[in-house]
């Protein structure tokens, strides 16, 4: 379906978000607001060990303490509720179970092994500290080469090695390709574990109707829906017992999709007492338990010729799991494998993909799970310019695909169409002006700082629908539901199954429900978050709000147009086939006379009149009332794509970065409400950066966790981080209802590849390379230091 | 630990007479006994500034603030903000320059700056970073909030926009 984006006067406006004025006078509704009567509190007892065998759990002291109603153990909950097991059919991937809580062993620091419940927190709190666990500690793994080691100690005693994950994959002939090369280039990336901080923590307060025998959940979630069917199937309950209840959510970006163990050990003790109980997860538990993320190790080889052309390139990528699988393994590395040739032209491709488990937080997706593929690509184009004495910017000239290229098909078999790299990419190293920047850092500087510019051309997956997952061999459906009713006084009110944390789908959802029904979007009402309100959706991950949410409403809207006009039609007296000369518009039913539109004397409201109250005046076939509902699955990915341009200055004598200037040129398509993106765009370069730069969660050897307050994992800050210069592209895609492709994640993406190679461009003309992140203070100083003590080793030997 | 002691809070100019062991948090005597959710805890060790309150007038934040430290003390939500026709000038600028996503942050914010732009009505970008810097926030990367400072800080001068 192609629609020209020209005729929109809804998509596309500039509209404040709905939901600021509730969060903006204090009345957002966040899971911690509402009020439960009754209700006990719950606080979890959490292993002080990376990995060691639980021998005894004592709580008698616990249970002693006034306004304690009990400590519950894995032994209690695991009678109760089933295990989580995870045998997607995926070749190369270990099937694995987990329990609600551990019984024989922990297997990172902060692994919950009891939860008490009391009156209040503060009770609850001094009753955990009385739970006395002991333990024998065992050997932990921390970091994936040591879990890979032979006769490594097993996370998981249940499976054969560590190595929970591996798949590879070829394509053309690579090792011809190097043996033909005028060069090969190896590069290494290391990106350092991190973690979502979403500024509100995890939590959730479950209600039981002994009554009705029916359990609701509010609980902040992404992913109602299919949440609701992991909770019921835990619980030995059937969907038609659970509800689900999404409130405001103080961020998510990817952390609030899983289901827990503390939540559903919420759940299942709200059931087992039949009384209501809420937990709210503290900052230390949230950095230290919760979910983690990103830590990957990248190995790239590219057989070049002499202008610096890929012939082939040879990809490896081993990842550190963590614990537990929330998510089958290969979920995030197989992603980055697929995709990581991007905007280059490259046909001999192979890679390997390998997944360990180390006794630390369990991993799962963060805000663009795929985020270090552009810093890979990018980098590894930075790497062959370095090697052969290339000009970077023409390095990357000669591998792009052009406009001609397009529909392109990856090596992996992916397809790349309606995209715009060669643009993007030519319009940023316009703005940036890159021989000013060439001149400056040939000028001698003697101010200490050192200057860098770096690009990272970005071709982010958005989307995702079910034949991507059919082709990945990852369970699941990529599709969406909505429905549209136009009540009989005319309003409209609308629902999907995504679930906003954060974004303001509010407003832009609005939009396409407006533009697809020809109502204005102050008409319309879209209603999340509430399993028993919206449609069976897949909720909200891997940026499919616009495309599969914002898709599915403006289609079901489009079709709720047709059902009105199909009624006026009758009501003016039209032959039904007249549909085409009428529209609705502004609620109200035009037609076509003479080319032009002209207001017929019916309006929306006059047609649901029709429709609930005198249904006997409908033409025939058609149904009482105006509810309509359609599902749709999307194509299997929408590309967006976008290149970012840094440029840092490095103070020498620190070894600081500081960023002079930040641009991205993006195109990612037909946009609901710029508003809204250009805000996206703004979040997803922040995380990227805070992350590249500072964040990093920190283990020691014996898997205690160092980095479990704010004072530690540091977040970046306003002195940190620039403003943003946002170039706007748009090519819309052919494929998707009104032009729509998924965007929020390539932001990440691409500052953290910009950021890297703008710093190595700065580090150049010293000879190092910094190939692991974060790019902190101490880091860079060092690199630095190491080249003043290469050349001159006598001054600096000490 | 456990006696409870009769306290009044007074919070944005209404009287609130509560029961709290010493060892409350003002953060949740506010949520929980006065009912004034607008006041959210991000990190409860004094780094996030999602739960900063006025007290007298000045920022300070509610999670390392004992309730019953409180009497004697005027104190000033999210909840005080704006007049009765709605929003304070801040709060509007943040609405035009989307200066917010999940909002979470946002009440930290929000009294923060309207404490400091009072005393301070005409700040540079360098200085408004500065204070944001105060406050941690995960979605906007901060480039809308500083902007929205400005805005207010303009027009409760008397600029035209």
């Amino acid at each position: 379906m192609t629609v020209d984006s020209e005729d929109f006067t809804e998509i596309g406006k500039p509209l404040p978000r709905r939901e600021d004025r509730r969060l903006l006078t204090g009345q957002g509704r966040f899971v911690d607001d509402i009020a439960i009567p009754g209700a006990l509190h719950a606080v979890f007892v959490r292993s002080p060990h990376g990995h060691a065998r639980i021998r005894e759990i004592d709580t008698v002291e616990a249970l002693e303490l006034d306004g304690v109603v009990g400590v519950f153990t894995g032994k209690d909950l695991n009678a109760w509720t089933n295990p989580l097991r995870l045998a997607p059919p995926i070749e190369g991937l270990l099937p694995t179970k987990m329990t609600t809580l551990p019984e024989g062993k922990v297997r990172f620091h902060g692994d919950p092994v009891a939860c008490v419940l009391a009156v209040d927190p503060y009770t609850a709190e001094d009753a955990a500290e009385r739970v006395a666990v002991t333990y024998d500690t065992l050997e932990a793994v921390t970091d994936a080469a040591a879990a890979l080691a032979p006769d490594a100690p097993r996370v998981d005693d249940d499976l054969e090695s560590n190595l929970v994950s591996r798949q590879s994959f070829s394509a053309g002939a690579p090792a011809a390709r190097r043996r033909e090369a005028h060069a090969v280039v190896e590069a290494e990336f290391h990106q350092h574990r991190q973690t979502h901080a979403p500024m509100e923590t995890r939590g959730c307060v479950a209600v039981w109707d002994e009554g009705r025998k029916h359990l609701t959940m509010h609980i902040g979630t992404q992913i109602p829906h299919p949440l609701r069917g992991q909770l019921a199937g835990r619980l030995g309950l059937s969907e038609s017992q659970v509800t689900v209840v999404s409130p405001d959510i103080g961020g998510g970006f990817g952390q609030k999709i899983a289901l827990y163990r503390e939540e559903l050990v919420i759940a299942a003790l709200t059931r087992h007492l039949k009384r209501s109980v809420r937990w709210r997860e503290d900052r230390l538990e949230n950095l230290m338990a919760a979910s983690h993320a990103r830590e990957n190790t990248c190995r790239t080889r590219a057989s070049v010729d002499r202008s610096g052309r890929i012939l082939g390139l040879e990809f490896e990528i081993t990842e550190d799991f963590g614990a537990y699988c929330f998510y089958p393994a290969n979920y995030m590395s197989r992603v980055v494998a697929m995709i990581l040739t991007g905007p280059y032209r490259i046909r001999d491709y192979a890679y390997e993909v390998k997944v360990a488990l180390t006794n630390k937080c369990g991993s799962g997706p963060m805000r663009a799970p795929m985020a270090i593929t552009s810093w890979v690509m990018d980098g590894t184009i930075d790497a062959i310019a370095r090697q052969l004495g290339l000009d970077p910017v023409e390095v990357r000239r000669v591998n792009m695909l052009s406009p001609a290229d397009f529909p392109h098909t990856m090596p992996t078999g992916e397809v790349l169409e309606d995209i715009s790299p060669a643009e993007t990419f030519e319009a940023a190293v316009k703005a940036v002006d890159v021989s000013a920047i060439r001149r400056r850092q040939g000028a001698t500087c003697d101010d200490g700082r050192l200057i860098g510019l770096g690009f990272c051309t970005v071709v982010e997956s958005t989307t995702y629908g079910s034949h991507f997952y059919k082709s990945a061999g990852i369970a699941g459906s990529g599709h969406e539901a909505a429905w549209v009713r136009i009540e009989p006084s005319g309003a409209v009110n609308a629902s999907v199954g995504l679930m906003g944390s954060g974004q303001g789908y509010e407003t832009p959802l609005a939009q396409a429900v407006a533009e697809g029904l020809g109502v204005g979007t102050d008409d319309v009402r879209v209603h999340m978050g509430h399993t028993d309100i919206a449609p069976y959706g897949m909720g909200s991950r891997g940026s499919r709000g616009a495309t599969a949410g914002g898709g599915t409403l403006y289609l079901c809207a489009r079709k709720a147009q047709e059902r009105v006009l199909t009624i006026a039609a009758a009501v003016l007296g039209l032959n039904s086939a007249d549909t085409a000369s009428l529209r609705l518009r502004d609620r109200r039913v035009q037609r076509r006379i003479d080319d032009a539109w002209q207001d017929t004397e019916l309006t929306l409201r006059d047609v649901a009149r029709t429709a609930y109250l005198d249904p006997t005046a409908l033409p025939e076939g058609v149904p009482p009332g105006l509810d309509v509902a359609m599902t749709y699955d999307p194509p299997p990915m929408t590309y967006s794509n976008a290149t970012h341009a840094c440029i840092v200055a490095i103070e020498t004598a620190t070894g600081r970065v500081v960023i002079e200037r930040y641009l991205v040129a993006e195109d990612c398509g037909t946009v609901l409400n710029p508003v809204v993106v250009r805000g996206q765009q703004q979040g997803a370069i922040a995380m990227g950066l805070s992350g590249a730069l500072f964040e990093e969660v920190v283990y020691d050897a014996s898997g205690q966790n160092m980095s479990a307050t704010f004072a530690d994992y540091l977040l970046a800050t306003a002195c940190e981080l620039p403003n943003f210069e946002i170039l706007h592209m748009n090519t819309p895609s052919r494929q998707t209802p009104a032009g729509i492709k998924g965007m929020a994640e390539g932001g990440v993406m691409g500052a953290i590849g910009a950021v890297t190679n703008a710093v190595n461009d700065a580090l150049a003309p010293l000879g190092v390379v910094a190939n692991r992140q974060p790019l902190s203070p101490q880091y860079i100083r060092g690199l630095i230091r190491s080249a003043e003590n290469t050349k001159n080793p006598r001054r600096h030997g000490s | 630990m456990d006696s409870r002691h009769d306290i009044e809070l007074s919070v944005n100019g209404d009287t609130h007479r509560i029961s709290v062991q010493a060892r409350r948090l003002l953060s949740d005597a506010l949520r929980e006994d006065c009912g004034l959710t607008g006041t959210h805890v991000g990190c409860e060790h004094g780094v996030c500034g999602a739960c900063t309150v006025l007290i007298d007038g000045r920022p300070a934040r509610a999670c390392l603030t004992y309730a019953m430290q409180m009497e004697g003390h005027e104190i000033t939500t999210i909840e005080g903000l704006g007049g009765t026709d709605g929003y304070s000038p801040l709060q509007q600028a943040m609405q035009d320059e989307h200066g917010l996503q999940c909002g979470f942050c946002t009440p930290g914010i929000l009294v923060t700056f309207e404490a400091y732009l009072r005393d301070n009505p005409d700040p540079t970008e360098d200085e408004i970073r500065d204070v944001l810097s105060g406050n941690l926030c995960r979605c906007t990367g901060y480039e809308n909030i500083v902007a929205a400072v400005k805005k207010a800080a303009a027009g409760m001068r008397g600029e035209p926009e």
